[in-house]
């Protein structure tokens, strides 16, 4: 039986930052940016609806005198990321 | 991106994004290698020559030289400052090499320092020391190079495999085999001579060459 995808996760922008998060300690705006090919002002909106879903934390500090962004994953997000792994398998048929 | 994509394609993603932060280099890692195997080739080379035209006992003054491994401390915390402020991204493999790396600066510290107590305070204040064996107050120090090169194999070695970089395993495995040799020349009485121009190529091999391939690897994913 097919479980449904959190839908906060079956996007592909908020899917790419949490596999980011999810092999990293911490990442910076700029790098998931880059690596996800993602404009600013999106990536922004995504990471705040990660963030109120209580998936990553996000830390603003500075480097030097630039501003800079910090996300972290929570546990809810790695458990809701690792459900959302495990009822992906269902729809491909990994056992 | 698009909003709508396939189970299939939302595996892919997550396999992509999870690649772009493996085997992510540290900028800044180069220059800590070339900064430490800079300071420690010019020492121990200086050291070397010290011991070969200065005449006898006198030239064990030139040990004394290896207290100016301390100027790297101030430097090598400065550029941790700029690599932390530099870094967008930190994996595991960062944090646990960072702790291999302390616990490698831990470990030469202690017995530095237990050899320090030793030749310093235990052995001339509590310790007669019988005519023939007043080698023990210098003998161990002997054994802090191939200490110190057996443990440098061990961190460079496992910091090549975690970053996948081959030049450092090769500088641990050539650490590995300079303790070896100087472990089976204890018997040579230019022991000491023989420590120095060991030390001198193991960090040229474990630290200098590994050091700029870093810093060109760095350098090429910018």
């Amino acid at each position: 039986m097919y479980k449904e995808l959190d839908p906060l996760l079956h996007s592909q922008l908020r899917l790419a930052v949490m596999s980011i998060l999810i092999s990293t300690e911490e990442a910076d705006f700029v790098f998931i940016r880059e690596n996800t090919g993602a404009t600013a002002g999106n990536l922004s909106v995504q990471l705040d609806k990660l963030k109120e879903a209580g998936y990553i934390e996000i830390t603003k500090t500075f480097r030097g005198k630039i501003p800079r962004t910090i996300c972290k994953k929570t546990p809810k997000g790695i458990e809701a990321f690792e459900k959302y792994v495990e009822n992906l398998k269902g729809y491909i048929g990994v056992k | 991106m698009n909003e709508h994509f396939t189970e299939k394609e939302s595996l892919e993603l997550i396999g992509k994004m999870i690649n772009s932060a493996k085997n992510n280099l540290q900028k800044g890692l180069g220059n800590v290698f070339l900064l430490w195997g800079y300071l420690v080739a010019s020492i121990s080379l200086v050291i070397f020559i010290l011991l070969i035209i200065l005449p006898g006992e006198t030239s064990h003054y030139s040990f004394f030289l290896w207290s100016l491994m301390a100027i790297g401390a101030p430097v090598h915390i400065r550029m941790i400052k700029k690599m932390e402020q530099q870094q967008l991204v930190k994996t595991y493999i960062d944090r646990i090499m960072d702790f291999v790396w302390i616990a490698f600066t831990i470990s030469i510290v202690t017995v530095i320092a237990g050899i320090l107590i030793t030749t310093m305070l235990v052995l001339p204040s509590f310790t007669e020391v019988e005519p023939g064996f007043e080698f023990l107050r210098w003998f161990p120090w002997t054994f802090v190079t191939p200490f110190m090169l057996c443990l440098y194999g061990f961190a460079l070695f496992v910091s090549g495999k975690a970053y996948q970089f081959k030049p450092l395993v090769t500088g641990g495995i050539i650490c590995w085999i300079a303790t070896l040799v100087l472990l089976i020349s204890f018997h040579n009485p230019h022991l000491l001579k023989i420590q120095e121009l060991v030390l001198f190529i193991s960090v040229i091999f474990g630290f200098i060459i590994p050091g700029h391939l870093l810093r060109k690897k760095e350098n090429s994913h910018v």
